[in-house]
């Protein structure tokens, strides 16, 4: 607790810029990674964020020491040579683009382990911590370095801005941006430098392998909650930031322990939250709007039944006999039952059950419904009279009032449905 | 039946296409009038979408030129409207209608700018020319298609250029929106622009179109609806793939470079 109070009240300075740093970042290539997830584009961030690693071991070799103005250069230069390679490949060869971005990825990583090896075996003192750049560890950042990463992070968030309109019409339509004259392979190219900053800037407070996470994640789990691309990418961002944030702070408290992991553990939290609990999008949201429908094509068979009675010189049916209608639905139908006195649609008198008269003309529009569109399947579809009840059964829930009129003008306000039975009307 | 016209607004000179080096236009070679609503028709494969990607500069041609108003692309750019196949995007980006209406100004606006009021009012008209000024603030996911389709034209109309290229804007569209489009095209044309629409349904065209390109691989008719628009041409341009054409394409598409390119 005591940590947790020292940590967020930011009296130690260090820890506020270690702080902003890494929502700056956060933000940064929340921002990047929400285009690249609408462009379907997200394997290649992966692969960038991988492919930067030989680039920060000749970094660091060249300079002889953790200079981040070598290693974020060679991390730049090796990324955007992993990205052409890519875009190269794709262009020239058969090879499908899975396929070259798994090869670049593996080749790229594996080449900047042996360096790394090498590197370690070579007994230079300053070689410390280079392994931080696996998996990040944002406390050991130096307020040095914050301003680079944070600089950088800026830019982006300022490109991404300014460039909105260019970089919408690069993932929507970009066929349509070359046919207005826009120089769509100028604006790929400044989108891919971009991403390419934003895995680099990443490298030290979240590391090379799982820094796809940060890029991808938070605009995957925005996407859950809306439809608007400005909420989409602030979503995205604040997602990405309380991620950061929470993974530096475990960093802090346990000495040693790594953030990209753990900006990762809360990146996903926050991405099953997402996928569970967003309205209309999430998972339960979902159920819960089928269980609803369900139901309620439950009650409207349930007063179909009724009126069938009716037709049939039974006014009211005993409770016995709409169980047996309905086997093995005893509950659901007991559910029914009670919903459909409470909206006065039916009156239970000792262990009969009938039809109040806004229910009958509710179970007439219904019955009406099915029988309409039994004809309609039987007129127009020339589907035969005995194949035209399922569908109906199920469309007669789903059909709009203005559907309703058109079928009955459409149909000439018919008397009779296919099985010469009766259409009814209030 | 090809005829050539004088002082043409759009001029294709032996225009061949390969996609992965095998051939999908051989030779086209055409000039049309301006004013008119022009069909592009003929079998599916037959390189109608082509034909319009290569006017607009979207694919290479392995030979020939284009000239628009005499000029090349570059140079007219700003005259000329291109609606692509609606299925060619994903209409689940997260945008409005508004918003995608709105890139028909970004031509005029050029990069960096935002469009602002009087673009947003230009692009509000034009949603209304189409009849869908109620849909501005929906999100294009929720769209049916012919609503989609509508949007793209209102894209198109907010560019207000002299010449359009309608890639099959009437496809996966109802009858009344059909019919609905088809006016608008006629009063864009009686007002002196140019049309050209790819066109899937023989039966319709005929009552829309007053000059017909028919195209299967190579050019087989161009001109006005009465020349062009004959039982002879249509079984030529419907009647199956000309043979020898297209197993010189597999040929071409054998070898292991392009040797159609200049």
């Amino acid at each position: 607790m005591e940590d947790f109070v020292y940590f967020f009240t930011f009296q130690d300075s260090s820890i506020a810029f270690v702080v902003i740093g890494i929502i700056l970042l956060g933000v940064g290539s929340a921002y990047v990674g929400t285009y690249s997830f609408l462009d379907k584009k997200a394997l290649l961030g992966d692969a960038i964020s991988h492919a930067v690693l030989p680039g920060i071991c000749v970094g660091f070799i060249l300079a002889g020491e953790k200079n981040p103005l070598f290693i974020v250069s060679g991390a730049f230069i090796s990324g955007a040579l992993a990205t052409f390679l890519s875009s190269w490949l794709n262009k020239s060869t058969r090879l499908s683009e899975d396929a070259i971005i798994a090869s670049i990825l593996s080749i790229f990583f594996g080449f900047g382990i042996v360096l790394l090896t090498i590197i370690q075996k070579s007994g230079n003192p300053e070689m410390a911590g280079l392994n931080q750049f696996i998996f990040g560890n944002a406390i050991a950042i130096l307020e040095s370095d914050v301003y680079i990463y944070g600089g950088l992070a800026v830019f982006i968030i300022l490109c991404l801005t300014v460039f909105q309109k260019e970089f919408s019409l690069l993932v929507f339509n970009p066929d349509y941006g070359r046919a207005i004259g826009f120089p769509m392979g100028m604006i790929r190219v400044t989108f891919n430098v971009l991403l390419i900053l934003s895995v680099v800037i990443g490298i030290q407070a979240i590391g090379v392998v799982l820094m796809a996470a940060l890029l991808i994640t938070p605009g995957a789990a925005a996407r859950f909650w809306t439809d608007r691309l400005g909420v989409l990418v602030i979503l995205a961002g604040t997602f990405s930031a309380i991620s950061g944030v929470l993974g530096t702070y475990i960093s802090f408290v346990i000495p040693q322990m790594p953030t990209g992991p753990w900006v990762v553990v809360f990146l996903s939290i926050i991405a099953l939250i997402s996928f569970l609990f967003a309205p209309k999008k999430g998972v339960l949201s979902r159920y819960l709007s089928r269980r609803i429908y369900l139901r309620k094509t439950h009650r409207d068979h349930l007063l179909k039944l009724l009126y069938k009675g009716i037709e049939a010189n039974k006014p009211g049916l005993p409770i016995a006999e709409i169980h047996e209608a309905f086997p093995f639905q005893k509950t659901q139908t007991k559910q029914s039952i009670g919903n459909l006195s409470k909206d006065k649609f039916i009156t239970q008198n000792q262990l009969v059950i009938e039809l109040s008269s806004t229910g009958r003309s509710e179970a007439k529009r219904i019955v009406r419904l099915h029988r309409l569109w039994e004809l309609y399947l039987n007129e127009y579809m020339n589907i035969a009279p005995d194949h035209v009840h399922d569908t109906a059964e199920k469309l007669e829930h789903l059909l709009t009032p203005e559907m309703e009129e058109l079928l009955e003008s459409r149909l000439n306000f018919p008397k009779l449905d296919p099985h010469q039975e009766n259409i009814p009307r209030d | 039946m090809i005829t050539q016209v004088k002082n043409p607004i759009l001029e294709i000179h032996d225009l061949t296409v390969s996609y992965d080096q095998s051939p999908v236009l051989w030779n086209v070679d055409l000039s049309l009038p301006s004013g008119k609503l022009i069909g592009i028709l003929g079998p599916n494969g037959a390189g109608k979408s082509t034909l319009i990607k290569a006017i607009m500069g979207l694919v290479d041609p392995s030979g020939g030129y284009v000239k628009l108003f005499d000029k090349t692309l570059a140079e007219v750019r700003s005259r000329i409207s291109y609606v692509p196949q609606r299925e060619s995007v994903d209409w689940n980006f997260p945008a409005s209608v508004l918003d995608v209406v709105m890139m028909g100004t970004y031509g005029k606006l050029g990069l960096f700018k935002r469009p602002g009021k009087k673009e947003k009012e230009l692009s509000m008209e034009s949603l209304e020319k189409v009849g869908m000024h109620g849909f501005a603030n929906r999100q294009i996911s929720e769209l049916s298609g012919g609503q989609q389709q509508r949007v793209f034209i209102a894209r198109s109309l907010a560019q207000n250029a002299d010449l359009y290229l309608m890639d099959e804007p009437f496809a996966g569209v109802d009858m009344a929106t059909e019919t609905a489009i088809f006016e608008l095209l006629k009063e864009m044309t009686a007002a002196g622009k140019t049309v050209i629409v790819v066109h899937h349904d023989i039966y319709s065209a005929v009552n829309y179109f007053d000059w017909f390109i028919m195209l299967n691989l190579h050019l087989v008719a161009s001109g006005p609806k009465e020349t062009a628009m004959t039982e002879e041409l249509l079984s030529k341009t419907y009647g199956g793939k000309l043979n020898l054409l297209t197993k010189v394409s597999d040929l071409i598409r054998q070898k292991d470079f392009n040797p159609l390119k200049n």
